[in-house]
């Protein structure tokens, strides 16, 4: 990243930093005018709703309107507080994205440096392109996929639990399988899309860096400790703090195809509960609670691991 | 001495050559099978298929479920609203994110590092669908396709990237040389920056492409018409929504169901080609195009 | 939401009038002595306005029907009644979200049809002012309905909030045979394997092991599916009747000398799902219970791979080999003696079918117009289309023709297709969903309907609404838990952990609010 550099024919050392910065603006007017329509985009599409959010604090009428509808406090958390799912909500949403983030976060890295470590680049290349596919598939295929896959009638998973004298299990129906089975597919799904951005850091690390390694007799793994991992260590802290700010929201749409009531147990998280109680039954504002008690502690987690990183690892989003 | 230690270390990078080899065509294997076994059933018969004998290829090869599916209106339907929807939304996703992120990657630009930071708060912190909702039904979008293009005109993650490769990949010296020529900020972007920005563009199509292809929620949400269903909403109708408890009499409801059975594989595959189409143009722009870094500076 | 089928049709009021009794109201008729106009709307003959008017109407369509405004019915009944309508149609699948979102954002069209309310929906958008108050543009404008209503007084009770408001009309059974599901037994497999009718649970379960183990299809594989029902667990629905569980006051309560029990936790209700955990553990029970879809389930009651099912007609095996092989039979008699077909709908068997919104500038018109459907040949129109074209009159009753039946578009013309319609079914239009087998099938449940069947009562807003705190909670507890019980995947043992559960969810607070609201039902009678 580049840091700034003075504009060109803005004086080194202003007089008055107003009338300068006002200058700055003023000859920059039409970089602004090509800010305006995605700031007025941001405003009403991003911040507008958030407009909406005091339906948390009220009872909201919709033939009243937000602003007219009755405050009432914290009434609907209190409520949410007081379920029986409050902690059953939180575990499954916490727990769902912190096996993720165990599991799935690190193998995208691993296949960018195996990929790296591949000697033919067609065989590379190769590599690269099929671990892309999946990707593409849209959740609604995903998940129909699962179906068909796990499925205990024809699915090959348990025609070959068969060949082998088993019984079939009915996977998607079991609580107990149903994160596994989450999280897998999700790794299937998107590891080669996600090696894409370690591989192209991966390309930008110094090659002299590893000629030096060479020259002292590192071998090929300690190379890759001391000088692949450490060259796309910011990426990775990057990334890994974006993963921690959509911790809360990750998988909506998938877990609420895969939702059924024998696997709800373990597939219940606040934002597909927020969905079945908000717009399915009509509680407005109690979901609306239910919302932003999840965004605030989502916001909380990027603060933190943001501050961590900064310290630690000496990179960070902001 | 010196000799012998060179070549266990060639015998070692031999061994770990073969070792990376291996996991490597491991991890194929992996990714493969289940699109073969996908492949595989949909040219099958599909009682073979749930009898479990379809494994690798095909058995007692057929092409009816393709025959059904080409005969479902509401498939081509969806497909046609699908490809509408993709390419509207995508054009709009491009100026709208180009604007955006090209004067926040302009390091001579005052105030942009507060605006970046509003920007990048709404990934985490935003309205909620109910107050969406209603912002989007009082602009009168609702049931129609600005519903599901105007809320997503940008996604904030895709300006970070766009404006990272602005950033580092466009010295910022040509920039400023041209601005010194006199040229004003448009015709930087029109005539300098865009034609040397083909990768992060090429990038940009196949993010939004393939989001607007592969969603549906919104449409769940915000259309109501059916013939207005975008394919993943029919996808999904045929994929795992039960049918409804009517009341009717239907003529040979259970060949119906096997037929639905079999069209399943044949949908996923006909729904997933048209992005893995467009994949292989985009995809050597990908090593170049995809970066990310901090927000600052 | 299949799983929910029995509890939230079972709506109003029966007070045992469960006899097939004087069903045939004489609607429709023309009364020309009070041919008064207000607003330009007349009480009584068509046109209903003198100049058209349009309404908009937001309606559900389920997979099967056609677009609305080609329908015949509302063709013919746009040039009868001088009422255009603009349908906005969502799909069945979806369609929840968008009715409660179209309430959110409050831009409502003039009327919902087919529309499925809850009575909580109800209440909350009447008492928001969404939905207008109907009981005087009853009395008025809607002479068939007041008149059904007057016959049936359960209805009435069973759609006013106790401050006396009607948010919603429903959609009106007096059909007895179309309020409960029919017991379909597989007679030839009975018959091959020289079983007799079971008359108890446990020589249901017998019957239903031969029927796994015997081959009774001859096919020579273990291909046999010896009992099945609706996904979900409509089963419990079924089977509780045989434990002496009943459903009250449109939930899991027995009323016993005026105490409102609810029996989720209760020994009898752990027998049941013990019941139903050994017929699935043994494969007696559908495997697919809990995932099947409706196609899948139709679909296999006419694959003559069943044994033994429930439906409330026999439309689904029409025109598949298996049609004769089934017969209905009695609710078999559980360990107790008990022997109940407690799984019945009431009169007003679909709730929350039509609503007048806020936005209505016709209410009187719109009351009208949806009256006519209350009337057997509104009923007719609206079931069978047009004479000649789709059906044929044969002493009187109007039948479907074959040439029309033959084209497969039945449900492509009607809306009552795909459930939920606002009309009246009575005898007179039942001859496709009533035919003689079904009307066996009926006999062998009848003796065996509850005495008395109180329905889901209105509950203020207040109550409504702690009740639906509460029941947010305690029915996907028990939905969850119950469907585990079933299939294992919980042990007995965990029996007690469950009831504390429940207690925890103030299920004692639940009986209390229903306990109060039944005795000022009780004061109001």
């Amino acid at each position: 990243m580049k840091s700034t550099v003075n504009a060109p024919g803005v004086a080194p050392r202003p007089k008055s930093r107003r009338s300068s910065l006002m200058k700055a603006i003023g000859r920059r007017y039409d970089l602004y005018l090509m800010l305006l329509i995605p700031i007025v985009w941001y405003v009403v599409f991003q911040y507008g709703p958030m407009y909406g959010l005091q339906i948390a604090f009220k009872n909201f009428n919709p033939a009243k309107g937000i602003l007219d509808s009755k405050w009432v406090g914290f009434e609907h958390f209190q409520r949410f507080f007081e379920s029986y799912y409050f902690w059953r909500l939180l575990w499954n949403t916490v727990s769902i994205n912190l096996f993720s983030l165990l599991f799935a976060f690190p193998i995208p890295i691993f296949l960018a440096l195996l990929v790296n470590e591949i000697r033919n680049k067609a065989f590379s290349k190769m590599v690269q392109n099929i671990t892309y596919i999946p990707h593409f598939i849209s959740v609604v295929a995903m998940v129909g996929m699962l179906l068909l896959f796990l499925s205990p009638r024809g699915g090959p998973l348990n025609t070959l639990i068969q060949a082998f004298g088993g019984q079939p299990v009915r996977f998607l129906d079991l609580p107990g399988w149903f994160k596994t089975i989450f999280i897998s597919s999700n790794i299937w799904q998107n590891m080669g899309w996600q090696s894409i951005i370690y591989i192209a850091a991966l390309s930008g690390v110094n090659p002299q860096l590893y000629e030096a390694a060479k020259m002292d007799g590192a071998s090929r793994l300690r190379r890759i400790w001391h000088v692949s991992l450490p060259g796309i260590l910011p990426v990775i802290v990057i990334l890994l703090i974006l993963d921690v700010g959509h911790f809360m929201n990750v998988g909506f749409e998938k877990i609420l195809l895969m939702q059924n009531n024998l696997n709800m147990e373990s597939s219940d998280v606040i934002s597909t509960f927020v969905y079945t109680t908000g717009i399915l039954k009509g509680e407005f504002s109690y979901t609306a609670a239910i919302g932003m008690f999840n965004s605030v502690v989502n916001l909380m987690l990027l603060v933190l691991v943001n501050r961590f990183a900064r310290k630690k690892a000496e990179t960070s989003l902001w | 001495m010196k000799e012998q230690a060179l070549k266990n270390r060639k015998s070692d990078e031999k061994l770990f050559d073969t070792v990376v080899n291996i996991i490597a065509a491991l991890l194929v294997i992996v990714v493969l099978y289940p699109l073969i076994f996908i492949v595989s059933a949909s040219f099958s018969d599909p009682a073979a298929v749930l009898n479990g004998e379809v494994v690798l290829l095909p058995k007692h090869f057929t092409l009816a479920a393709y025959e059904n599916v080409f005969q479902n209106k509401q498939i081509w339907n969806g497909y046609g609203n699908s490809i509408v929807y993709t390419l509207v939304g995508t054009a709009i996703n491009l100026i709208m994110t180009t604007l955006a992120a090209y004067p926040l990657s302009r390091p001579d630009l005052p105030g942009r590092g507060g605006i970046m930071f509003l920007i990048t708060l709404t990934m985490f912190f935003s309205g909620g669908l109910i107050p969406t909702y209603l912002l989007v039904k009082s602009l009168g979008m609702v049931n129609t396709m600005w519903a599901l293009i105007i809320p997503g005109a940008i996604a904030t993650y895709n300006l970070i990237v766009m404006r990272t490769y602005f950033q580092s990949s466009i010295p910022w010296e040509i920039q400023e040389a041209a601005l010194i020529d006199g040229c004003s900020n448009w015709k930087l972007l029109t005539h300098i920056i865009l034609p040397l920005s083909k990768p992060i563009l090429a990038v940009m199509v196949l993010f939004y492409a393939v989001g607007h292809w592969n969603s549906f929620f919104n449409a769940l949400i915000y259309i109501r018409n059916k013939d207005m269903y975008p394919l993943q909403l029919v996808l999904r109708e045929v994929l795992m929504v039960s049918q409804d408890d009517a009341v009717v009499s239907n003529v040979g409801l259970e060949n119906k169901v096997l037929l639905a059975e079999s069209i399943k594989y044949a949908v996923i595959i006909i729904s997933s080609l048209p992005v893995l189409v467009l994949y292989p143009f985009v995809q050597k722009h990908f090593v170049k195009g995809v970066m990310i870094g901090s927000l600052k500076g | 939401m299949h799983n929910h089928r029995g509890k939230t049709i079972v709506i109003t009021m029966i007070a045992s009038s469960l006899a097939l009794s004087g069903c045939n109201s004489s609607g429709g008729k023309k009364d020309a002595d009070n041919a008064g106009t207000n607003g330009g709307v007349k009480t009584a003959g068509f046109p209903i306005v003198q100049d058209p008017i349009k309404l908009k109407m937001f309606t559900r369509t389920a997979p099967v029907n056609g677009p609305f405004a080609d329908m015949p019915v509302f063709k013919d009944y746009e040039k009868m009644s001088n009422i255009q309508i603009e349908w906005t149609e969502a799909p069945t699948d979806g369609f929840a979200e968008k009715k409660n979102l179209m309430f959110a954002s409050n831009e409502l069209p003039d009327a919902l049809y087919r529309s499925g309310l809850t009575p909580m929906e109800a209440v909350r958008y009447g008492s928001a002012g969404q939905l207008i108050p109907l009981e005087k543009l009853i009395d008025t404008y809607a002479p068939n309905l007041k008149k059904l209503m007057d016959t049936y007084p359960e209805i009435r009770t069973g759609i006013t909030t106790p401050e006396g408001h009607i948010y919603a009309i429903p959609g009106i059974v007096t059909v007895n045979a179309a309020r409960t599901d029919k017991r379909w037994i597989n007679q030839a497999w009975l018959k091959k394997l020289n079983l007799q009718i079971p008359e108890t649970t446990d020589e249901l379960y017998e019957v239903l092991k031969a029927f796994r183990e015997k081959d009774p299809t001859g096919s020579g594989k273990n291909d046999v599916i010896p009992m099945t029902a609706r996904g979900g667990l409509a089963i419990v629905n079924q089977m509780a009747g045989s434990f002496g569980l009943d459903f009250q006051l449109g939930y899991n309560i027995n009323l016993e000398n005026d105490k409102v029990n609810i029996w989720m936790g209760s020994d009898r209700n752990k027998e049941l799902l013990m019941y139903l955990n050994k017929l699935y553990s043994e494969k007696l029970l559908d495997q697919e219970l809990f995932t099947q879809k409706e196609a899948q389930y139709l679909a296999k009651q006419g694959s003559g791979k069943t044994g033994f099912f429930f439906d409330q007609t026999n439309n689904p095996m029409l025109d598949t080999k298996v049609n004769d092989q089934y017969v209905g039979i009695s609710p078999v008699k559980g360990p107790h003696g008990d022997r109940l077909q407690s799984n019945a709908a009431p009169v007003a068997r679909d709730f929350g079918a039509f609503a007048i919104t806020s936005e209505n500038k016709y209410p009187e018109a719109t009351m009208r117009w949806i009256d006519y459907f209350y009337s057997d040949e509104g009923s007719t129109l609206l079931r069978f289309g047009r004479q000649g074209e789709n059906y044929e009159l044969k002493d009187g009753i109007p039948y479907y023709t074959d040439a029309f039946l033959a084209s497969g578009n039945q449900a492509k013309i009607t809306p009552y297709a795909g459930g939920g319609a606002p009309h009246l079914i009575s005898e007179k239009v039942a001859s496709f969903i009533n035919p003689p087998q079904v009307q066996e099938a009926q006999k062998k449940l009848d003796p065996f309907m509850p005495k008395v069947k109180y329905a889901a009562p209105m509950f203020d807003e207040q109550t409504a609404q702690k009740i639906n705190t509460l029941r947010n909670d305690i029915d996907k507890y028990y939905d969850e838990q119950s469907t585990k019980f079933i299939v294992g995947a919980l042990s007995f043992d965990k029996w007690g952990e469950f009831q504390s559960t429940l207690k925890k969810m103030k299920l004692d607070e639940l009986q209390q609010l229903y306990q109060t609201t039944y005795d000022s039902l009780k004061k109001q009678k």
